[in-house]
């Protein structure tokens, strides 16, 4: 609409978002990417080290734990949580009295704060007194160091991140089944395919974009696991729990290592957006195969 | 014309086709489907279990905690009190509406101005205007945590550390991304004929956009508002860094104290707990539908 613009108007319009954004999103984006090589421990003025904390990275034996807690977390969640979320969608998408409510409880664990969610594990996982071991131990079964232990934590860490998440990727695919073309679906019934053959040979593959999605999110949000580690362990037992993002914050803030713990920042941010990219061209290339 | 044709058809065939079970079917299949609901009520009682695991235990004694945490004979109501004199729940609260109403604010005006001139004001150079778009649009692939100490650098720098602006400035920026996105892909689809009358009506620019085209992106605001305020509410990274003076804890942030604070008081740490879940739950309750198209449009259309 050219009558309400003009060069001024444009800018007041335009200025107050790029101003903001810039300032506290691209500057401080690029202010880690130059801080990286630097080493910085809060006073004096930061020394230019070039890739030496890059260096340093690949001989850091907890930055190696971290990266193999990260993606033990990574694989354990999405194999479980891709299949159980696609089912429980199917399940509730069926006519059972009370489902809407059924969905709005399901969904609910995704409202609360990441922070309370460590917390109210903590109750569930701890070792003495949570309710896990109290249920196992009915059954006679030894307490297992479910957190604080030296190998276990990842796989806690991936089922309250599948317990938080499960019900917001049941949403997407619930969304996704709804706008499945219902005359395809009868046309399926119609030629005698079973219940299970309509969902492997018709849904699934007329989904495949809403599984992408679902995959997508879900590994963003596994690199961005940092409170459920911070509640249930601190990273400990000498950082053995610790995930990428947990150890950067431990990094940067405990240890005020700033120049490392950006170089871990950015580290961090490539990694997410290889496997995310790796994830989009892995599904379109078997999209052309089948 | 076709459907309703189709499904006429499935009515009259679907007796006709065979069936494993022959004339048994109808039955074993109401079999199954309630088998189907009771493993779906199943799995949604597992879901809250934790839930209820701990406001259950916050009525109890914390002796009774390790011990016999279900026993029924000594329900009581002192963790709240412990909880209610020993948690600045009012500032806490205070604090936290406080920082998410501005920012969530001051986040959606700008965006909607800056959306409005990307879709609807006339550039002198095209490209320019959809460049601009891709650029705040790159905003959503950036990671919050990488933004923590630089952020924290800058609020020194600009002198605004200590205040809430700290903690304000930040949540405006990475909100601006996903208001964007959402913005202009309404305004690009929508209609241009009702603005295009205000203006011949004489209307200028400032009214336009705050008194005819706003109005018009209500859904969309709505999504915007529920997506950013629950963002804030539950924010815990930046917080933990921006804000060091206790009178301006949020709600995260106070949470995150808890261990430290109760210690080994399980009871008062549960009772806590519950006291900041509820009221979000409660909200949750009322607006469950709002809040579950808020937080996942992203998902479906990012």
């Amino acid at each position: 609409m050219i009558w309400v613009s003009n060069r001024w108007k444009i800018l007041v319009m335009l200025g107050p978002a790029l101003i903001v954004f810039t300032m506290f999103v691209i500057y401080p984006l690029a202010y880690s990417g130059v801080f990286s090589f630097t080493r910085f421990q809060g006073f004096g003025e930061p020394k230019w080290i070039g890739w030496d904390n890059y260096k340093a990275l690949l001989i850091d034996p907890f930055f190696w734990q971290s990266l193999q807690n990260t993606f033990v977390i990574l694989i354990v969640s999405l194999a479980v949580l891709i299949p159980s979320s696609f089912a429980l969608a199917m399940l509730l998408q069926r006519t059972i009295r009370g489902g809407g409510a059924l969905r709005a409880l399901v969904f609910g664990p995704a409202i609360i704060a990441p922070i309370l969610v460590g917390l109210i594990w903590v109750f569930i996982l701890d070792p003495k007194i949570g309710l896990l071991n109290r249920v196992l131990g009915a059954f006679g079964t030894p307490a297992v160091p479910w957190i604080g232990g030296n190998y276990l934590t990842p796989i806690s860490v991936s089922m309250v991140f599948i317990w938080s998440s499960i019900g917001f990727a049941m949403t997407i695919f619930y969304a996704g089944l709804q706008l499945l073309p219902a005359d395809v679906l009868e046309a399926s019934a119609l030629d005698g395919a079973s219940g299970w053959q309509q969902t492997w040979h018709v849904k699934i593959p007329m989904m495949r974009e809403t599984f992408a999605i679902v995959t997508i999110l879900m590994i963003t949000n596994v690199f961005k696991i940092f409170e459920l580690v911070y509640m249930l362990t601190g990273g400990g037992p000498v950082h053995r729990s610790e995930t990428l993002v947990s150890y950067m914050y431990f990094v940067t803030f405990t240890n005020q290592q700033y120049g490392y713990g950006m170089a871990l920042a950015v580290i961090i941010t490539v990694l997410g957006a290889i496997v995310s990219i790796g994830y989009l061209v892995a599904a379109r290339r078997k999209e052309k195969l089948a | 014309m076709t459907a309703t044709i189709t499904r006429q058809e499935k009515i009259t065939v679907a007796p006709r086709l065979p069936t494993k079970a022959g004339s048994n079917g109808g039955m074993r299949r109401r079999r199954t489907s309630r088998v189907l609901a009771v493993i779906a009520y199943l799995v949604t009682f597992l879901v809250i279990t934790p839930i209820l695991w701990i406001v259950l235990l916050s009525f109890q004694p914390s002796s009774n905690i390790l011990g016999n945490p279900l026993s029924p004979a000594e329900l009581t109501l002192r963790n709240y009190a412990n909880a209610i004199t020993s948690l600045p729940l009012f500032r806490m609260y205070g604090n936290t509406i406080f920082i998410a109403a501005v920012s969530v604010t001051v986040g959606t005006a700008i965006s909607f101005m800056s959306a409005f001139a990307l879709t609807r004001m006339v550039f002198r150079r095209r490209r320019v205007q959809s460049s601009v778009r891709f650029y705040l649009l790159a905003g959503l692939a950036v990671p919050v945590y990488i933004l923590l100490f630089p952020v924290y650098q800058l609020d020194l720098a600009l002198g605004v550390f200590g205040t809430y602006w700290a903690l304000i400035l930040p949540y405006v920026a990475v909100s601006i991304p996903f208001n964007t996105l959402l913005m202009t892909g309404f305004l690009r689809e929508f209609p241009t004929e009702i603005e295009e009358a205000a203006i011949i009506d004489g209307v200028g620019l400032w009214r336009l956009c705050w008194t005819v085209v706003l109005p018009l992106m209500k859904p969309v605001i709505a999504t915007i508002l529920i997506f950013n305020v629950v963002y804030v509410f539950n924010e815990f990274p930046f917080a933990s860094i921006l804000i060091n003076n206790p009178d301006m804890v949020t709600v995260s942030l106070a949470v995150s104290r808890f261990q430290g604070q109760y210690t080994v008081d399980y009871g008062g740490m549960m009772a806590a707990a519950t006291l900041v879940l509820l009221p979000q739950l409660i909200i949750y309750a009322i607006f469950q539908r709002q809040v579950i198209a808020g937080m996942t449009v992203g998902a479906v259309k990012g």
